[in-house]
């Protein structure tokens, strides 16, 4: 493997691991201090690519398209909340995944009713370009636009839950929720936020990744599973877990996809190497979920 | 090691827990003798269920032995310490919901079974189970309400079955972990005079962990002060009575009546 | 007097087994009465239902009386679905050896995930078993020699000897009730029995049970080994069924569908997945005679049932009564 080889995969986990950041955060956010297992946040990823997909053909701007797409799906998010979710808080862990599994199915095929199985969204072609990073190295530009985009957000993400007041709140909400309602936070408005936010994050992702992954019904199931893989790795409720988790994630993913098949190719003889390799890529992540709670059973970074 | 003279059912050596910075226990070491009613007392935050979390296994000491019938059990599991005869209740009660009174208890009595697992053996064939049931629940008071539903039990009444679960496996040493709490006047002498009835029925130690100090000074052979952790006295209860430092730290300027007389 | 288990408590009822043999000769016969018919399709249609309700009935033993949420129970139904075609496209269609096997693959695997998987408590579990599954899913999927992300076409059904022919509808139908019958007389012994109680306890309080002497991860495990015998049964007879296996079986949409008959069905009754699959397969089939968006309105009645129903179809008298129910199990 070379080292432009290398960079480009570096470049590549990076670039998903900060999209998978984005899901994960609210995500994690969500459940830390809700205690809620919310399957729908895929739905909200879909939900996001395709209203950018659709609003970027009405307004023929891609960057239009997806500052529209956020607070629309950041209010789709919050009114999701504040009328079923909001219901099932005091339920148990079961009758949550499954009411929020029945949401994916609703979600799922009214996204079809509404815009078919599945819409085009193409970068911008101010994009569509290559820029020279290293002397050899050609890095696609919409790619590095993501992980610049990805890096801020998160960088915003940290000072507002460190710095701002209403971090404060999340954080405490998130290590005890009684303490936090004792001390007088709406725990219901910050809740609903918490939802509205993490929902505007998966938006982001989805439409910042649907010119590379297809704008697609169904597309956030296999990101979800991703995203839960990130938040138990990284800890239930801790951002900063979640930022780590993800970036490992990417990585190994990333990596595991291009580095494995090449390295039982080299060990294995070929039938194996063929048939072995892309199947332990594939699970790499898995595997390393369970290292991770084999070790720490709790995340890294838990904060219970 | 020295053998006792009568073998001490369960003896704690030196044993310490720490939570980061806080020793929840500290260096402590007791007795308790086959027979003996034992109570452990202290304040709120002494570490007195963090000591017997430890005894019964769901928490591991990082220092210290302990010693059941003579055996080191630290690394025994806490199910199969009560298999060898150690059972606990709880502060806190903990009973099977869905389950009737006299079910509950049938689970506790099925634990001494050789086959308590077996897929083989049909409940409803469980004669002989279900007899030594009702017969604690006759002894206990609860007989009337054996097929009701446990959550349907009055506060006191499922205190009295928690404590009954504990008693079906038949114990050598019976751990209570604040029987008394949370129950009224009427209730704690109901389990007051369960827990004095073992002593006189059978060979069965108990360690008793209560705030209740008319039932402790009633019950107890010995007492034992826990106080941050670590145990300050120990002795009978007319030397606890007495102790300054015990006075001063647990009992205060209360005057600490014996059982049964007027505060 | 006759002491037993109190009828309030959630121990399953007694069987009545000249009811169950009545329902079974009465099964039989509407077999034979379609099949003479010539209404060979639904015929295969009830079939399918019937392993799926089977499948569900499996989940049920860890979900419903276990307490435990394992969202990957769908890798048991490939993985013995797999084991049969992979053992017929190899050029081994016997039947007793493809569905023992597969009974054996899947108790092994379910062994191993519960081995590590209930190590864990609460979410993580959940998460735990849903990794194994798409661990499962991915790894099928790659194996291009058995047709990858394709899928698996078989062609023909496994081969039981006796004179008994699986191409005939009536013959496969009739080897799904018996599995299914004999599958649900084994649940309803082991419920039934101490190791029952157990599993009933431990439901409720699994650190009350293990203070009272007994060992819980064992039981759990157990109980898990025998749903994923179970599940890969149901697999066995379904890739017979369709002649057809695909790593879509195995994904973890797929537990949730399970999950949903489950539930749809009712939560810890004996044969509440099976209910619960012909209802919801019934329903799956009606909807998209009409519309393709079948999913959106199955979507809402789950989420009713949920929300408003949660015990299920068995909790809907319950409701009708006003009886308020007892507190459910699930993750203390």
């Amino acid at each position: 493997m070379t080292w432009i080889l290398f960079l480009e995969q570096a470049l590549n986990g990076l670039q998903f691991g900060l999209m998978l950041f984005l899901l994960a955060s609210g995500l994690t956010l969500v459940f830390g201090i809700m205690d809620m297992i919310n399957l729908a946040h895929g739905a909200l990823y879909m939900v996001g690519a395709f209203l950018a997909a659709w609003l970027a053909q009405l307004t023929q701007s891609f960057v239009l398209g997806i500052l529209l797409a956020v607070p629309l799906t950041a209010l789709f998010g919050m009114v999701m909340e504040s009328t079923l979710l909001r219901t099932l808080y005091a339920r148990d862990h079961m009758s949550q995944v499954l009411a929020t599994f029945s949401l994916i199915l609703i979600i799922n095929e009214t996204v079809r009713m509404i815009w078919g199985t599945d819409m085009p969204l193409a970068a911008p072609a101010s994009l569509s370009g290559p820029v020279e990073l290293l002397p050899g190295l050609y890095y696609p530009s919409y790619r590095l636009v993501i992980i610049a985009v990805g890096l801020v957000l998160a960088g915003l993400l940290y000072l507002a839950v460190t710095r701002t007041r209403v971090g404060a709140w999340v954080r405490a909400g998130a290590s005890n929720r009684e303490m936090a309602m004792a001390m007088g936070i709406n725990i219901k408005r910050l809740f609903t936020l918490v939802f509205g936010l993490g929902a505007a994050l998966c938006a982001v992702a989805g439409a910042l990744l649907g010119p590379l992954m297809a704008v697609q019904v169904g597309m956030g199931e296999t990101v979800l599973i991703l995203a839960f893989v990130v938040i138990v790795i990284g800890g239930i409720g801790s951002i900063w877990g979640a930022f780590v988790g993800s970036l490992l994630v990417g990585f190994v993913d990333t990596f595991g996809r291009t580095l494995m098949p090449a390295l039982f190719r080299e060990i294995f003889p070929p039938q194996v190497a063929s048939a072995a390799g892309p199947a332990v890529a594939s699970i790499m992540v898995y595997l390393l979920m369970a290292v991770v709670l084999f070790l720490r059973p709790q995340g890294l970074f838990s904060r219970r | 090691m020295s053998t006792q003279g009568p073998a001490a059912v369960l003896e704690i050596r030196k044993l310490v827990k720490s939570f980061g910075a806080l020793r929840a226990t500290d260096g402590v070491s007791l007795q308790v003798r086959p027979g003996e009613i034992h109570a452990l007392i202290g304040p709120n935050g002494a570490g007195k269920t963090t000591l017997v979390a430890q005894l019964s296994g769901q928490l591991r000491p990082d220092e210290g032995e302990i010693l059941f019938m003579g055996q080191v059990i630290n690394d025994v599991s806490a199910h199969a310490r009560v298999g060898l005869g150690m059972v606990r209740s709880f502060q806190i009660t903990r009973l099977f919901k869905s389950f009737s009174v006299v079910d509950n208890v049938a689970l506790a009595v099925q634990s001494l079974q050789p086959q308590r697992g077996s897929i083989w053996r049909s409940v409803a064939k469980d004669q002989a189970l279900y007899e030594t049931a009702m017969a604690l629940l006759k002894k206990v008071g609860l007989a009337e309400r054996a097929e009701q539903l446990a959550p349907a039990l009055s506060h006191g009444e499922q205190r009295v079955l928690e404590l009954s679960l504990a008693l079906a496996t038949e114990p050598k040493l019976l751990l209570l972990d604040e029987p008394m709490a949370g129950t009224g006047p009427e209730e704690s002498q109901r389990i007051v005079e369960m827990i004095d009835s073992l002593r006189r029925d059978k060979q069965m130690a108990v360690l008793l962990v209560e705030h209740d100090m008319d039932a402790v000074f009633r019950l107890a052979d010995r007492i034992s002060v826990l106080v941050n952790g670590a145990l300050i006295a120990s002795g009978s209860p007319e030397d606890i009575r007495k102790d300054p430092q015990v006075r001063a730290a647990y009992l205060g300027d209360e005057a600490v009546s014996p059982a049964g007389a007027p505060a | 007097m006759q002491l037993g288990p109190s009828p309030a408590s959630a121990l399953p009822k007694p069987a009545s087994w000249p009811v169950w043999l009545l329902l079974t000769l009465a099964a039989a016969a509407l077999g034979f009465w379609m099949h003479g018919a010539g209404l060979d399709y639904y015929l295969s249609m009830i079939s399918r239902m019937m392993i799926y309700g089977l499948a569900a009935c499996s989940l049920n033993l860890i979900l419903g009386y276990g307490g435990l949420v394992s969202f990957g129970h769908a890798a048991y139904l490939g993985i013995g679905a797999y084991t049969v075609g992979i053992l017929i496209t190899e050029g081994m269609p016997n039947g007793w050896l493809g569905f023992g096997l597969a009974m054996v693959v899947s108790a092994l695997l379910a062994l191993v995930i519960g081995a590590i998987s209930l190590r864990t408590k609460g979410v993580y579990f959940i998460m735990i078993t849903l990794a194994f599954a798409q661990m499962l899913f991915y790894l099928v999927n790659s194996v291009k020699a058995y047709g990858g992300d394709e899928g698996l076409n078989i062609k023909m059904r496994s081969d039981f000897g006796l004179g008994i022919v699986l191409k005939n509808n009536l013959h496969f139908f009739l080897l799904v009730l018996f599995c299914l019958v004999v599958c649900l007389a084994f649940m309803h012994m082991v419920m039934r029995s101490r190791m029952g109680r157990v599993v009933l306890a431990q439901r409720d309080d699994d650190i009350r049970t293990e203070a009272l002497g007994f060992a819980v991860y064992r039981y759990q495990l157990a109980l898990f080994v025998m749903a994923g015998a179970i599940g890969g049964l149901a697999g066995a007879l379904l890739v017979n069924q369709q002649n057809y296996v695909s790593p879509n079986l195995m994904h973890w949409t797929q537990s949730g569908v399970l999950m949903i008959m489950v539930i749809l069905g009712g939560v810890g009754t004996l044969a509440g997945g099976l209910w619960g699959a012909l209802l919801l397969l019934t329903l799956e089939d009606l909807i998209a005679e009409v519309t393709p968006h079948w999913q959106f309105y199955v979507g809402w009645v789950l989420l009713a049932v949920v929300l408003l129903a949660p015990k299920g179809l068995s909790g809907l008298p319950d409701l009708w009564r006003r009886k308020p129910t007892p507190p459910s199990g699930g993750d203390a």
